[in-house]
């Protein structure tokens, strides 16, 4: 495949590249691995959350914490093509990362990782979503990851921002829908854990809730954790939840008085 | 994803009967009783390990039950710096979980890839993460390790696929028995450098095997190639074997939970929790720790909520991994008799 078209006058390139490898540039780990850099174990990056920067979606949202930066557009509800009558409406997300968004480039069209984020995603929000009301219908939900710092970052934020977009968009919802990711590095809890740090921990979780019902919609966790250590994660979250709840009431509250329809 | 579809009627049926005092299944079964499970191990030739489980499996007719193949394959890889390639110092696993479109006909063929995706990806997240990486999977350090293939095969779903495909994947790591190998490196032999009678030597074509410049010995300082040594035994197991979580299915119908639900059950009851459980060897002091957690499907819970279900999943989790754990040294013993009696009758 390469010879066909390799031309000899030309200078060509390699054949194989790589992308560089960084030295670390003085790791917290070096200092004290267990001391956090720039916060406190229990504070999260903060966010910058703004519903309704895509005009044409019925509803969408912009969420950034520090190197993460997602946009969210919802379309819907509208009428389900091709699919048998159900009764309840359907909730689609899809999950697309630019290409640019991680380290290493990731390829388009290439969407194995994509989907299971999809996944984490859907069953954050679905339990808040009232699809009985809405016969026959389905509600699209376009997340594009602009830049990523971690996967649990990610789905926290995609999360937030959906929950938040489909606010904007006027559907019917139980409560908005908030998360937090946790890690445990060193046996000490870490809230909202950037990839690095996410790479050095023993394992995660991601806490997905309702603040203003007090429930808990969904709860992922990976790793090697002992059950006492979930149980105290998982309560730190939902308490840090709550204040993340602030945040996204006040960016809705804040756009729709600019914004009254 | 339920195999079955069903009537509100009969969902309401089928989860009035299971809040009833006492709770009513449909096969009569306790809400914590499983089904009858039979495993066996060993049962592919041409793999590493392996392992067939099905789980209410008919015992008159041999029908029905869920039924999973899991195999395990070892596979050279070198290691290098660029990015491209994915081998790894000290080994890595690789897990891939499909469906037979048999076991789920009324699917599409997309729907049937997504699904196949979805178990694909937490089987891996868990197995393959690197609190449970075996250390002996390395060949040469900084060039050559191995790459442990997990392919496990849905052949039919009766319900409970989680606990049936983690149930194998652990039979299966079990029985993986990685083979020995030697590092093999060159030294120039020391007669060919100097004098006349070394240049004879290598222009007639004589025996060398004294002067081999091949070593095996056990430490070398460059080694550039394995070999393996003519043993009979297969190898070694992996390391840290015991500690392969198992994974227990909470289907929720608040305030009670019932497991290993049949597909009927699952339609009806649409909240999960997976608890995947992972015990250390009982002569370490380490307590029990969970190597993953998730929630399936619609519905809430609150945390007062979860906190109870994980330590009761931890006491359904043990009661399977010591059925199991019994079940697996068992396997080992009929194995290594059947072994033994081949070998007496060969000898006769």
């Amino acid at each position: 495949m390469a010879l066909s078209n390799f031309d000899r006058r030309r200078v060509n390139g390699p054949e194989d590249s790589f992308a560089p490898v960084y030295a670390p540039q003085n790791d917290q780990n070096e200092r004290d691995p267990f001391q956090r850099r720039k916060r406190g174990p229990l504070d999260v990056r903060p966010i910058f959350l703004q519903p309704g920067l895509i005009t044409q979606a019925n509803g969408s949202a912009y969420i950034e914490t520090e190197h993460t930066k997602i946009a969210c557009a919802v379309y819907g509800p509208r009428q389900s093509k091709n699919v048998s009558y159900s009764e309840s409406g359907h909730l689609n997300v899809e999950v697309k990362f630019a290409p640019f968004s991680c380290r290493r480039r990731r390829a388009p069209l290439r969407d194995a990782e994509d989907r299971t984020i999809a996944i984490a995603v859907h069953q954050a929000i679905v339990s808040s979503v009232r699809l009985e009301l809405l016969p026959k219908s389905t509600i699209d939900v376009f997340v594009t990851v602009i830049e990523a710092d971690g996967i649990e970052g990610v789905i926290a934020s995609a999360s937030i921002a959906v929950s938040t977009a489909l606010a904007d968009a006027g559907i019917e919802i139980f409560g908005l829908v908030v998360s937090c990711s946790a890690s445990l590095i060193g046996g000490g809890i870490w809230l909202d854990p950037s990839e690095d740090e996410v790479s050095c921990s023993e394992g995660t979780i991601i806490v997905s809730c309702i603040p203003a019902l007090g429930t808990v919609t969904s709860v992922w966790q990976g790793g090697q954790i002992p059950p006492k250590s979930v149980v105290d994660a998982m309560e730190k979250c939902q308490s840090r939840c709550t204040d993340i709840h602030k945040i996204v009431a006040q960016a809705l509250r804040g756009y729709s008085s600019h914004n009254p329809t | 994803m339920s195999t079955v579809l069903l009537s509100k009627a009969e969902k309401s049926y089928i989860t009035a009967g299971l809040k009833q005092n006492p709770p009513q299944r449909a096969d009569g079964r306790h809400l914590t009783d499983f089904r009858l499970i039979s495993l066996e191990t060993g049962i592919a030739d041409l793999a590493n390990g392996s392992s067939r489980i099905s789980i209410g499996r008919n015992v008159n007719d041999n029908g029905g039950g869920t039924e999973i193949f899991a195999a395990t394959k070892l596979e050279v890889e070198s290691i290098s710096v660029a990015e491209t390639s994915e081998g790894r110092e000290g080994g890595r696993l690789a897990i891939n979980v499909s469906c037979s479109p048999a076991a789920y006909p009324h699917l599409t063929q997309i729907t049937l890839e997504d699904y196949q995706h979805d178990l694909t990806a937490i089987l891996h997240a868990t197995l393959s993460h690197s609190s449970l990486h075996p250390n002996n999977l390395s060949i040469i350090p900084g060039k050559k390790s191995w790459l442990l293939h997990l392919d496990l095969l849905i052949l039919s779903d009766a319900g409970n696929i989680h606990d049936a495909l983690f149930l194998a994947a652990r039979a299966a790591l079990w029985d993986t028995k990685v083979p020995k190998t030697r590092s093999v490196e060159y030294k120039a032999p020391k007669s060919n450098i100097t004098g006349s009678g070394a240049n004879e030597a290598s222009d007639m074509d004589v025996d060398t095997a004294a002067t081999s410049g091949f070593s095996t010995r056990t430490h070398l300082t460059h080694a550039t190639d394995f070999e393996l040594p003519d043993y009979w035994d297969e190898g070694e197991v992996l390391n840290g074997r015991d500690r392969w979580p198992v994974c227990v299915t909470l289907n929720l119908v608040p305030p009670i939970h019932f497991l290993d639900a049949t597909p009927q059950e699952e339609a009806a009851v649409p909240r999960r929790l997976l608890l995947m459980f992972s015990f250390p060897p009982s002569s370490s002091s380490h307590e029990p720790t969970l190597q993953a957690m998730r929630t399936l499907g619609t519905g809430e819970l609150s945390l007062a909520q979860i906190k109870d279900l994980i330590q009761i999943g931890q006491k359904h989790a043990l009661d399977l991994y010591t059925a199991l754990n019994v079940k697996l040294k068992d396997e080992d013993v009929r194995r290594t008799l059947k072994a033994q009696e081949r070998f007496a009758s060969a000898r006769r």
